[in-house]
């Protein structure tokens, strides 16, 4: 158990374990629900469109054979993921201000500045992970509704020629699969990476911060 | 292990550097505190109490001197050491009371646990009784937003326990309290003083704590003006 040993103490183990910090990080969310929402939402969005981004596309090259996407939605794409990443990293901002004196306490305590930094990135992952899936379901029911409208009149079945876009083989490293199925694999990784990338740099500050300075913190 | 000095700062001192001015918030102090003692640092608002309160606990650098702990000189540990010595050897107790919002008053007093890795079981009997010790025995799973002030800093009190610190340190503990409640807070720690044997140092300057500290030390401008022990006082009185 004894880490090191400084003059007649003994040092022990210092652990904060993995339940514990998820306990904690998904109360935090839920007592701060609103704003939690309002981060979601960034990611929603984000990710709500690169999916009806994707899955048009894929209507559309089922529908006249080419593939549909121009570079010029691809800027368009990196640049609303960066919004979106701008904007969880400001509302983290201020979730890490709001909570200096939480954090000085838990230093107080006996956290250590990965324990601190291991909260939040929890939230960024609880955020980023239903932002991700709720995101899926967005762009998903949009692009339906686009490609209905669109091969409506067009063809006589359109609904089936969604669904064999819906299905149309992707490879994502290393297998193929619907794209469905690939896009809700994009959707999730992706979206937890962002909340986790935009949270990064709050919740660094907030690990870094001196405990005495954090106490005297006043909201 | 028995130490006979619990705390014991030699020429303590912690300057803040505004601009070109410099602020001496601790200048010189040399400060032995023995186990089991309770001792109040008395002093104005911005006489270097709670600068005082940091440097003892492991919560900031000074900018000379040292501080020994159970005689190890804090400053020579490093971010995990002094995680643990916080976790370990030091209970804090605040003005404010901050407990952990979300959490229940078992789950508040349970955390320091965590940190030193107390098995779970343990974790709830002991907090169960510590909370019971304090009066809130029937409150475990109250939330600080359901408690009083009174009853939040009981919780922070029982906290501060969790882990048989070597030193309680508190700042300013009955500041946010009224008259009775802060007296009753005053009085549950001088019992847990002399019933458990913990070491209790509070800044404050809530007169009310003179009647029950062994020692009082007044602070002004940085420096200790004067230590008087309880006697003296009374007699004063």
């Amino acid at each position: 158990m004894s880490k090191s040993e400084v003059g007649t103490w003994e040092i022990g183990e210092i652990r904060f374990p993995f339940s514990e910090a998820f306990r904690l990080s998904l109360e935090s969310i839920r007592k701060r629900f609103v704003r939690a929402a309002i981060t979601t939402a960034a990611v929603v969005l984000g990710i709500a469109f690169l999916n009806s981004l994707m899955m048009m596309a894929a209507i559309q090259s089922v529908y006249t054979g080419t593939t549909g996407i121009q570079t010029y939605q691809y800027w368009l794409l990196f640049i609303s993921l960066l919004v979106c990443a701008v904007g969880i990293t400001n509302s983290m901002l201020i979730a890490v201000a709001e909570r200096y004196k939480e954090i000085g306490t838990l230093k107080c305590l006996g956290a250590l500045d990965r324990h601190v930094l291991i909260l939040f990135l929890n939230e960024s992952i609880i955020m980023g992970g239903i932002g991700g899936i709720l995101g899926y379901a967005a762009g998903l029911i949009a692009a339906i509704v686009y490609g209905y409208i669109t091969l409506g009149g067009k063809v006589a079945d359109p609904m089936s020629k969604i669904v064999e876009a819906m299905l149309m083989p992707r490879t994502i490293i290393p297998i193929a699969l619907p794209t469905v199925l690939a896009l809700l694999i994009v959707s999730i990784v992706l979206s937890i990476i962002l909340s986790m990338a935009a949270t990064l740099y709050p919740a660094y500050i907030g690990a870094k911060l001196n405990p005495a300075e954090a106490l005297r913190y006043e909201v | 292990m028995r130490y006979e000095y619990t705390v014991e700062t030699e020429d303590l001192a912690k300057y803040y550097y505004m601009g070109k001015y410099v602020v001496k918030a601790l200048d010189g102090v040399n400060l032995k505190v023995r186990r089991g003692e309770y001792v109040s640092i008395m002093g104005p608002s911005g006489s270097g109490k709670t600068t005082l309160f940091n440097m003892i606990g492991g919560l900031d650098r000074p900018t000379r001197g040292k501080v020994y702990i159970d005689e190890v000189d804090i400053s020579k540990l490093d971010a995990y050491e002094l995680a643990w010595l916080r976790a370990r050897k030091i209970g804090y107790i605040f003005q404010t009371f901050n407990l952990i919002p979300v959490l229940t008053a078992l789950e508040n007093v349970m955390l320091p646990m965590i940190f030193v890795g107390t098995p779970r079981e343990q974790r709830i009997k002991k907090a169960t009784e510590l909370l019971t010790i304090v009066g809130l025995g029937d409150r475990l799973h109250h939330k600080p937003g359901e408690l009083s002030g009174g009853q939040q800093q009981r919780v922070a009190i029982a906290r501060a326990l969790a882990n048989d610190p070597a030193i309680v340190l508190a700042d300013e503990p009955t500041g946010n309290l009224d008259l009775q409640t802060g007296l009753e807070i005053i009085n549950l720690l001088r019992t847990l003083n002399k019933e458990k044997g913990v070491t209790i140092v509070t800044a404050t300057h809530d007169l009310k704590m003179i009647d029950v500290s062994d020692r009082i030390v007044y602070l002004r401008d940085g420096k200790i003006e004067r230590i008087e022990t309880r006697a003296e006082v009374t007699v004063e009185l």
